[in-house]
């Protein structure tokens, strides 16, 4: 396994019939604990790829492989249960589920991903404990922004995910916060040997991420690589 | 964490709307368990009142008023019948009794009957079962009553108090002042009441022409009767004289014979005439094998006293049975519109969850990227639904409970029908399982929207 790749993308089509937008990805590789920066303008399909890869949305044609394991091949609950248990997701918004605590937050991705019930409450509590959140049963709704972000974080990361996927992560911080969260992502990522993909418009996240790439609706294109 | 949980903070974040959907299923549930144990307990009691008597005679205008008024003490019957006609009657068949009842006066709204020690020997208040006692005895003399345990509940009375009939059915059937003297206490327990007597002894407190208190008669508490669950039990019984005399006591007052030089103001059995001697009804049985059915003779009983033009005779099974046919087919349009409350109660269910979805839909979404799968949103939606449907559920059979038994109180006051209301516990069980099978269907759709959530178009319109 030590050639494994966390990411894996191979002649990667996606075409949305209706309006017959298309997304091209001829090659994308990611190994375990790479760290990638998609940047490109607003609408040139980073979300899309990255639901592609999240295997919320079929391609047209390809392979996106996770783990080694060809995640399309996979049909239904099974597809579900292995995003649940090998991809983590942050979302610009952040998603939380509003009305549970932070450590209820967390635990749900350990539920969804069938991590038994008795692990739950001591693994959500390392997780947040790690980022600094000490009142983990708070209702997310009274928890400040830099708050949410990390509670957020922690869900995606308590399941050791092989591959994290970041939507714009920090679109919805000041630039304070935004720095914090940037930081505390990739070296929470860095300490679980998660691969990161990171999609954004900012151009000001280039400086963070040593492997940079930028995505065009016709087709990807290394632009700059530096190892 | 278990999917329970989910479920829970799911329906505490939209705890109003869970709330009044809860109570608009349990509302439904109340309405369907009260009715259907009020039926049941109402054909019980119907049943009940007519004990084992095969014939009513009484000189009432229809055989359902007579049933009604003499066995359900509905109203005081109109009319009555000579002495001299309840003798005849008495060698007209082999009866096994034939007890003679007078009813017309009342305590605190409650009926008197007047009787005879047969009613306690001979007639039983239910199919094999006979009268028992709670306390003291059966009365033997005149101005001795037993009664009922529902008046003795309600009056606070005891063996060995001395209450006074009120001549009538004073309108509003309520306590009158002075109409008790409790042993114990030994004095009048309204010994100041304010309420003018005239000079023979009447409370006319109540201003509703005839009906007035006999404060002269007073008559003893011997006996008090164990619960027959029948109408009987709201009843006070004395002897045929008790009453006989009171009202040979107002006649006596209109001739003005206690005006006369020397005239005591007081009445016996001695100065009854044969005009006092009526009666109001007659609970008649014909001689039957122990434990066999309706006699053979008794159609032919029956039809040779219908030929009698001046009595109404009853067959007091007959007219329960219609008079529940009536009152069934009322109870099964209160069953339809239950059932239609509780459709309606199902459709808010699946309203309240779909509107929902719209709200849910990123938190669905959010669901799914962590790694639940679409069954597992739609068994999550619908066991929601079920939830509901439960608490709904828990919530009617409280309610019902409380209904019924606030029924039961308006039934006894008002119609005189005593009906218990026993909560079966298959019928809780089956309206409990029927209002949680409803709401999983309700929450079909709803499930169905949460299963086919588009998770990327969600999460892009939530971004």
């Amino acid at each position: 396994m030590g050639a494994m790749h966390a990411l894996s993308v191979e002649n990667l089509t996606f075409r949305y019939a209706a309006s017959g937008w298309e997304l091209e990805v001829p090659a994308l590789t990611l190994a375990k604990g790479e760290q990638l920066l998609m940047v490109s303008p607003s609408g040139a399909g980073k979300s899309t790829l990255l639901n592609v890869v999240a295997g919320l949305l079929d391609p047209t044609s390809g392979s996106v492989r996770v783990a080694d394991q060809n995640f399309h091949a996979l049909r239904g609950a099974a597809r579900d249960a292995f995003r649940g248990r090998h991809v983590g997701m942050i979302f610009q918004t952040f998603n939380l589920l509003q009305g549970f605590t932070a450590a209820e937050n967390v635990m749900a991705a350990l539920l969804f991903a069938g991590v038994p019930e008795r692990e739950h409450r001591a693994k959500a509590q390392a997780v947040l404990q790690r980022l600094g959140i000490t009142r983990i049963d708070a209702p997310v709704e009274d928890m400040s922004v830099g708050q949410q972000q990390r509670v957020a974080v922690a869900r995606a990361m308590v399941c050791d995910p092989v591959l994290v996927l970041a939507d714009e992560p920090t679109a919805s911080l000041d630039p304070t916060n935004a720095r914090a969260a940037m930081d505390l992502i990739q070296e929470v990522c860095r300490e679980k040997h998660a691969a990161l993909l990171c999609v954004s418009h900012d151009p000001a996240m280039a400086s963070r991420f040593e492997r940079r790439e930028s995505l065009t609706t016709e087709h990807t294109e290394n632009t700059e690589r530096t190892q | 964490m278990t999917d329970f949980t989910i479920i829970l903070r799911s329906l505490r974040v939209r705890l109003f709307s869970t709330l009044t959907t809860i109570v608009t299923v349990g509302v439904a549930v109340a309405l369907i368990l009260v009715l259907l144990t009020m039926r049941d307990s109402a054909k019980r009691a119907f049943e009940r009142g007519g004990g084992d008597m095969h014939l009513l005679v009484s000189a009432e205008a229809s055989p359902l008023s007579s049933v009604l008024n003499s066995i359900f003490y509905a109203n005081a019957p109109r009319r009555s019948l000579p002495w001299a006609r309840y003798e005849k009657l008495l060698t007209q068949a082999p009866w096994a009794y034939a007890v003679p009842t007078v009813t017309g006066d009342s305590f605190r709204g409650m009926p008197v009957v007047a009787t005879t020690p047969e009613m306690f020997t001979q007639f039983k208040p239910a199919l094999g079962e006979a009268w028992t006692l709670k306390e003291g005895a059966f009365f033997q003399g005149d101005f001795e009553v037993v009664v009922g345990s529902t008046v003795a509940s309600q009056a606070g009375l005891h063996v060995g108090d001395t209450i006074f009939f009120t001549h009538g059915v004073p309108k509003d059937g309520g306590p009158i002042a002075g109409d008790v003297i409790h042993d114990h206490e030994g004095h009048d327990d309204h010994a100041h009441d304010d309420h003018a007597h005239d000079d023979h002894g009447h409370d006319h407190a109540h201003d509703d022409g005839a009906a007035h208190v006999h404060r002269e008669f007073g008559c003893k508490v011997v006996g008090i009767l164990t619960p027959t669950f029948s109408p009987h039990d709201r009843a006070l019984f004395t002897s045929l004289n008790s009453a006989w005399v009171l009202h040979a006591h107002d006649r006596r007052e209109k001739e003005g014979v206690f005006s006369q030089p020397g005239a005591t103001a007081t009445t016996t059995p001695a100065d009854l005439t044969d005009a006092d001697r009526q009666i109001t009804a007659v609970y008649l049985r014909l001689v039957t094998r122990e434990g066999g059915a309706a006699p053979a003779n008794l159609q032919q009983v029956f039809s040779m006293l219908r030929s009698d033009p001046t009595v109404m005779v009853a067959q007091p099974a007959d007219e329960v049975a219609s008079l529940f046919l009536i009152v069934d087919n009322v109870n099964r349009l209160f069953l339809v519109i239950a059932g239609v409350v509780m459709v309606a109660s199902a459709v808010s269910i699946m309203l309240a969850l779909y509107n929902s979805m719209e709200q849910r839909r990123r938190q669905i979404a959010v669901m799914r990227v962590l790694g639940a799968s679409a069954g597992r949103i739609f068994a999550l939606v619908l066991t929601e639904s079920a939830v509901i449907g439960l608490c709904g559920a828990a919530v009617g059979a409280g309610l019902a409970f409380l209904g019924a038994f606030a029924a039961r109180g308006i039934l006894r006051e008002r119609l005189g029908l005593v009906i218990d209301p026993a909560f079966g516990l298959t019928t809780v069980l089956a309206v409990v399982l029927a209002a949680v099978v409803l709401a999983c269907v309700a929450g079909l759709v709803p499930a169905m929207a949460g299963y086919r959530i588009s998770v990327a178009r969600s999460l892009k319109s939530a971004a």
